[in-house]
């Protein structure tokens, strides 16, 4: 069993060692959202001076949605499976397959190596975000289950990119693609807006795609605007999407494995 | 014993995108697709003993990485068996995978951003090869391929060399029984060629690995093979002895005359001046024809002379010539 998983947790090692000697883009990167958590506050705090609070969700709350979700996207938005991209543009996916080892498997450990540098960085650049705003701490309970809503929503992040990245088996190129889904999925994942805000139809629909299961139901389990008495159906809802995304990402590999071993790497 | 590496009658034929020339064309292309088949390897029938050095070479674009892709498992025949250490390879990828160890002199399959024996680390948990013995292969590289300076150096900031020397050491780590080198001495120095030349041989000989060696560079071959396999256009033209092919193909020997004093045109019966410069002439002949001994004497009689030396065609220029002129051409012309 050891020797099962052995490789895996040691391409996660190594990733995280990779990442790590890239220090200047690490440090852009969290010195950046201190910046964002920072004009989110002052843009929200504005706009809640205009305008009375939407739907019982007080200022208090709403910065500590936007600045919540920050730290979340430090963590979402490193794309393990970019590297697909690169080794099918280098070539080097060949020699990966003449190894023993499952290749989506090693992508994922691989993502996951990186996401856990930057999930080390949470801690003091939250830190760092609480000189600047002052954030709400819920209980314990609401706590934990955010953070298991929170797995499962990288889980979705990390098939839903995963699909898109094999998608390079045909095309080579995804980068119009993944802006454009990147786009779409900023704004209705819920991380600049909560979904709450969003009225009548467009509201119900945005709950129904799956981006809602990225953002969206980790914080609004957060903030609390998802009851207790919610959790249960929030979690299932998020894992049916897992699994819905889980095997489209087989079917893709599939199909794209199939693609290599018939017209060559 | 039964050969490690098997095939018959191996073939694969690629569907591709027929593009039709010029902008509109290209406009077309995008929008109707016609496919043409083009046959990389059709036919190739082969049996490789364990422990053989074999040369497996031909021109570019001849069908000798897909065939290794094939032996590899990561392409799927089109038909035509393929057996590799009693397993078919791409049926049982991961299985093939553990019996085989694959060198790239073009790709490199170190981590690029960490210091070389974190790779080596990373493939002792892909191989799940046992801490002593890793230790014990490690050590032995690190003395063969004398990497004791660079091993903590990240995979980047290595000469071509040295990476070189990493990736062979990566290929062996978990003593595959099959190793395929494609290219490996691409690029290198005569002092990088030679270590890699003679790493490949200790490798053969001290532990019996099976070697399939793809290389244009003849000299590798030469060194290290004492059997080839000569693919063009998809199929075997040769395969056997390269002293064979180098008596039976290399007919020619070519006489190197040194003057005392420039000759404008020596002749000398039963050869064939190839140049004068300065007082040195090269003149060809037909060793079955003609007896350099008597040529040497006429050379003697005729001219003062200082020197005298002979030289045998290379491997290269024996390919060289079958790769131009086809290989059937020849038996024809040694039977005339």
């Amino acid at each position: 069993m050891t020797a099962v998983v052995a490789p895996y947790w040691e391409f996660a090692k190594k990733a995280f060692a990779r990442e790590a000697t890239y220090r200047f883009e690490v440090f852009t990167n969290v010195g950046s959202l201190i910046l964002r958590v920072y004009l989110l506050r002052c843009l929200w705090t504005a706009l809640y001076a205009q305008n009375a609070a939407p739907m019982n969700l007080p200022l208090h709350a709403m910065i500590t949605y936007a600045t919540v979700a920050l730290l979340m996207s430090l963590v979402l938005e490193i794309d393990g499976t970019r590297l697909i991209q690169e080794k099918l543009r280098e070539g080097t996916i060949a020699t990966d397959l003449m190894k023993p080892i499952s290749l989506p498997l090693y992508f994922f450990s691989d993502g996951a190596g990186r996401t856990l540098l930057y999930a080390v960085l949470v801690i003091p650049t939250l830190l760092c975000a609480l000189l600047l705003v002052h954030i709400d701490v819920p209980p314990p309970a609401t706590l934990g289950t955010f953070a298991l809503s929170f797995l499962v929503a990288y889980c979705v992040n990390f098939v839903l990119n995963f699909c898109m990245n094999a998608i390079a088996f045909w095309t080579l190129e995804t980068f119009a693609l993944q802006l454009i889904v990147r786009w779409v999925s900023d704004l209705l994942s819920g991380q600049i807006v909560p979904l709450t805000l969003f009225p009548g139809l467009a509201g119900r629909l945005l709950f129904a795609l799956p981006f809602a299961a990225i953002y969206s139901t980790p914080l609004l389990i957060y903030v609390g605007i998802i009851h207790p008495s919610g959790w249960r159906n929030a979690l299932i809802v998020q894992c049916l999407w897992l699994a819905a995304f889980g095997l489209a990402a087989f079917g893709i590999w599939r199909a794209a494995a199939r693609r290599i071993v018939i017209q060559g790497g | 014993m039964p050969p490690i590496i098997e095939t018959h009658d191996l073939r694969k034929v690629f569907r591709t995108v027929r593009r039709r020339p010029g902008a509109l064309g290209a406009l077309r292309t995008l929008f109707s697709r016609e496919y043409e088949e083009r046959v990389a390897v059709s036919r190739v029938t082969m049996a490789i003993e364990p422990g053989e050095l074999v040369g497996y070479i031909g021109p570019n674009g001849a069908g000798k990485s897909t065939t290794i892709k094939m032996l590899t498992g990561i392409l799927v025949p089109t038909s035509g068996d393929v057996t590799v250490a009693g397993v078919v390879p791409y049926a049982a990828r991961g299985r093939n995978a553990r019996n085989i160890g694959v060198v790239f002199g073009q790709r490199s399959q170190l981590y690029w951003d960490l210091p070389l024996v974190e790779s080596f680390e990373l493939l002792r948990a892909i191989y799940a090869i046992p801490r002593d013995r890793y230790r014990r292969n490690l050590d032995a590289f690190v003395d063969l391929l004398a990497m004791a300076d660079f091993l903590q150096t990240p995979v980047r900031q290595l000469s071509l060399g040295q990476r070189m020397r990493g990736d062979f050491a990566a290929a062996m780590l978990h003593d595959p029984k099959i190793v395929y080198l494609d290219e490996p001495t691409i690029g290198l120095d005569v002092v990088a060629k030679e270590a890699i030349r003679t790493f490949i041989a200790r490798i053969n000989s001290e532990r019996g690995t099976t070697i399939v060696l793809t290389t244009h560079d003849l000299a590798d071959v030469e060194r290290l093979c004492r059997r080839i396999i000569l693919i063009d256009r998809g199929a075997i033209i040769y395969d056997g002895d390269v002293e064979r092919i180098k008596n039976e193909y290399g007919r020619f020997r070519t006489l190197v005359v040194h003057f005392a004093q420039p000759v404008a045109q020596p002749q000398l019966e039963g050869a064939e001046l190839v140049c004068v410069e300065g007082s040195t002439a090269r003149l060809r002949f037909d060793r079955t024809r003609e007896r350099a001994e008597r040529l040497i004497r006429q050379a003697s009689e005729r001219y003062a002379l200082e020197d005298v030396s002979i030289e045998e065609p290379d491997l290269e220029s024996i390919i060289r010539r079958i790769y131009i002129e086809g290989y059937d051409s020849f038996p024809e012309e040694a039977s005339t």
